[in-house]
């Protein structure tokens, strides 16, 4: 089973080439075109920027320093909505002291600033220019502070170093850390700066790097539900919650598991085990093909089916003689019975997904011969100038192949006793899986009269026969649509939503398949020294590939009967847009 | 490198109020990173009247770092290790500030004397007792204290630091100290014997 990954990789690969060029696909009979990517990719460069653009908001929304909206931030881990909504539930000072943030309305000026200050750290006496006193008010030395901020760095702190004081929560300013540091090490310095950007990252539960390898240096960031599946700018394909292959209609738990037993020989070792017994002789692998428990090597020996052992050959159908065994007969052979279900099952559903990714294999070839079949019939023939049906067609054959292959580790385990053994009677079950079944086929069905249609040579074919297979691809084209989303709604809400353990979710239904994530630019504008704003430059050009004007907002999916999934449009609510310039969360 | 400016300064702050807090922090030898505190058992609980001796050893990056603090006195304690005398104490590790000193890190290891805090033990044994059989324990604990905190008014080290200035080699003052189970007396008899 060796070749079940490379495979999959090829597959992988070949989908992604199926789906360039495809911009206009289908939008003669699609609902309204959806929203431009809410996918961004965040590369080095646009890393600073990306950060700076939440600090921003934060900074506007709470008029606060940098510093402190990036402590608020890193505490909520650059969850700005929930920072917001703590914000609503608990109030400021709690939100600020939680976090650790001090602000301090204005700095008692009354009190006499002493020309010496004891530094409680080192207990010298020092003039008050060579100390420092931070937001908290507590004040201690320049060598001691910065002593303390180069011992939390290097134990890898820096996005929450606190004051020196006993049990003062407060988090240092970035600044004075940065200041001070940079003095006596400006590699430090460096390190810290580093470790505050990638903060924007690693804590934030909106962005993580792509997996690839060797890595593409971009990291995404997606807009709300972290179950979805995503392009890097790079061109690899993931699911953003479990990082590996893009999965769907499989939780990422199922596809963990079935990944991991695909790999797994044990399941070629069982097979062998309850298929075949070493010879106690020569030890090779000894089938059984007869009815009786007595069977005999190549190499001449005879032995007992049951446990193995060297016999003569003198038996009855029951018996062996001058052999008594039988102790485990019952045991082994339910055992075996049990693996060789258990194989067979698994054999089962394992076909099926393989056959639809070789068939997928199968047609990606076909691209190439539709290419040469279209130019062949556009020189021949000048009435049939449209032919974005053909290709059109193949890209939701290949979805579709998609989504059929990886619903069959879905059902064997959405209906197996692996992960659901107690979720459900076996009434319930068979209920469930006949549903499930009953629409798998009918897109299993639609997929290959598709793919039949599709393959038919129709430059060879006169006019109205080539109508004729377009109404049919076409047609074919928009089942198959819709049985895919009838799919994913059953599986989410039918199957996976009446779970009482533990949760899977799956990554919404694409009809246009997985969204290349845009490019996340912020631009600066020159005339605003100390404002910039952020914009999208993604949306107005470059790789985006459903570009939609931003903003106008109208085009939401009101108008696609399909879409009836309920995912919790949070930033429609209007709490606050990460990806909308401060200006306009402002106005709102 | 330690700060040892400061801590030759809170040696002389410790000593200056040793009366009223009881607490002493004194060298081990020349070197101040290895240093010896003596506490005692606070009133009031099974470790009254008992003296107890904790090692000291100062890292690197002190008093940026947490001091390493552990028993040399055997102790009977749910956060204490009975076997090794580690402290399981939270100034003693990510609480540690700082602005903290050896006093007073010795105070908060006086006060997990006074209250022990049984849901986060060091000493798993110890603290079963002390959530299931309070009494046991503190039958336990004062029998600790009266063996190991009370053979003498002294701790080894200022046995060993007495009889050394007596003119007696170190080593071999440690050695007879250890022979006869850490009596004073007995030693020197020893010592002078032969
Ligand atoms: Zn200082
Ligand atoms: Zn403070
Ligand atoms: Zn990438
Ligand atoms: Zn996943
Ligand atoms: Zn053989
Ligand atoms: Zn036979
Ligand atoms: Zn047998």
């Amino acid at each position: 089973m060796d070749d079940c990954l490379s495979s999959d990789e090829d597959y992988y690969y070949s989908d992604r080439d199926s789906l360039d060029g495809l911009e206009n696909e289908e939008a003669d009979f699609q609902c309204a075109p959806p929203k431009g990517p809410s996918t961004k990719v965040i590369t080095k460069e646009s890393l600073l920027s990306a950060q700076k653009e939440d600090l921003r908001k934060v900074m506007d929304m709470l008029s606060l320093r940098e510093h402190h909206a990036r402590t608020l931030l890193i505490y909520y881990r650059w969850d700005a909505e929930r920072l917001l909504a703590v914000l609503v539930e608990k109030g400021k000072a709690c939100l600020f002291a939680e976090a650790g943030v001090k602000v301090v309305e204005h700095q008692d000026l009354d009190s006499p600033s002493f020309p010496t200050i004891t530094c409680d750290i080192c207990m010298e006496d020092l003039p008050s220019e060579e100390t420092t006193r931070v937001d908290c008010g507590h004040c201690f030395c320049n060598n001691c502070w910065t002593e303390h901020f180069i011992v939390k760095i290097n134990e890898g702190q820096s996005r929450r170093i606190r004051c020196m004081a006993h049990k003062c929560n407060a988090i240092c300013d970035e600044a004075v850390i940065r200041n001070l540091v940079n003095k006596r090490h400006p590699d430090m310095a460096e390190k810290f700066d580093r470790f505050l950007l990638e903060s924007y990252i690693e804590d934030n539960k909106r962005v993580k790097w792509c997996p690839s390898t060797p890595h593409c240096g971009n990291a995404i960031r997606i807009e709300d539900d972290e179950f979805c599946e995503v392009e890097c700018s790079c061109g690899l394909q993931f699911c953003f919650s479990c990082l590996s292959e893009a999965h769907s209609p499989c939780s990422c738990v199922m596809w963990e598991l079935w990944a991991k037993k695909c790999r797994d020989e044990s399941e070629t070792v069982n097979w062998i085990t309850a298929h075949t017994k070493a010879c106690p002789k020569c030890h090779k692998p000894v089938e059984k093909n007869g009815g009786c428990n007595l069977v005999s090597c190549i190499c001449g020996q005879a032995f007992c089916w049951l446990c193995g052992g060297a016999t003569g050959r003198d038996h009855t159908w029951s018996s062996i003689t001058g052999h008594s065994c039988g102790r485990f007969k019952a045991e082994r052979e339910k055992k075996s019975e049990r693996a060789k279900r258990d194989h067979y099952r698994y054999m089962h559903y394992y076909n099926r997904y393989r056959a639809h990714i070789d068939s997928f294999k199968q047609e990606s070839k076909l691209k190439e011969t539709i290419q040469e079949r279209v130019s062949v019939t556009e020189e021949r023939d000048s009435r049939l100038r449209d032919f974005s049906w053909v290709n059109n067609g193949l890209s939701r054959l290949f979805r579709s192949r998609r989504v059929l292959s990886f619903s069959y580790p879905f059902a064997f385990y959405m209906f197996g006793d692996e992960l659901f053994k107690d979720e459900m009677t076996q009434e319930e079950r068979e209920i469930k899986q006949h549903l499930f079944e009953d629409q798998q086929q009918q897109l299993e069905a639609n997929v290959e009269k598709l793919s039949k249609f599709l393959e038919e040579p129709f430059d060879q074919y006169g006019e109205d026969k080539v109508m004729e297979i377009r109404m049919q691809v076409i047609n074919l084209s928009v089942i198959t649509d819709t049985l895919c989303q009838k799919l994913y709604d059953c599986i989410e809400n039918d199957l996976l939503a009446s779970l009482q353990f533990g949760s899977h979710n799956i990554a919404p239904y694409k009809s246009k398949g997985i969204e290349r994530a845009s490019e996340l630019t912020t631009c600066w504008k020159a005339n605003n020294s100390d404002k910039y704003l952020p914009s999208d430059c993604g949306a107005s050009g470059g790789t985006a590939e459903f570009d939609q004007p931003s903003g106008s907002g109208s085009s939401d999916e009101s108008g696609c009967p399909l879409r009836k999934r309920a995912r919790k449009d949070g930033l429609g609510g209007g709490l606050f847009d990460l990806n909308l310039p401060a200006e306009v969360v402002d106005r709102n | 490198m330690i700060d040892f400016a400061r801590v030759q300064k809170e040696l002389q702050e410790c000593s200056r109020d040793i009366e009223a807090s009881g607490i002493r922090v004194s060298p081990k030898s020349d070197n101040l990173g290895c240093l010896i505190g003596t506490i005692p058992g606070p009133i009031g609980t099974p470790y009254e009247g008992g003296t107890f001796q904790i090692d000291i050893s100062l890292p690197d990056g002190y008093p940026f770092e947490p001091p390493k603090m552990q028993f040399a006195t055997k102790v009977w304690h749910p956060n204490i290790s009975s076997q090794s005398g580690a402290i399981c104490l939270d100034i003693l590790k990510d609480q540690w500030s700082p602005a903290l000193t050896l006093k007073t890190a010795l105070l908060s290891v006086q006060a997990l004397l006074s209250a022990p805090e049984p849901d986060d033990p060091q000493d798993a044994v110890v603290a079963q007792q002390y959530l299931r059989d309070y009494q046991t324990f503190i039958g336990t604990a004062r029998y600790w204290t009266e063996t190991f905190a009370k053979a003498s008014s002294l701790g080894v080290e200022e046995k060993v630091q007495k009889l050394a200035e007596m003119g007696f080699p170190e080593a071999l003052v440690r050695s007879t100290l250890e022979a006869v189970g850490g009596d004073e007396n007995l030693a020197l008899e020893k010592l002078c014997s032969g």
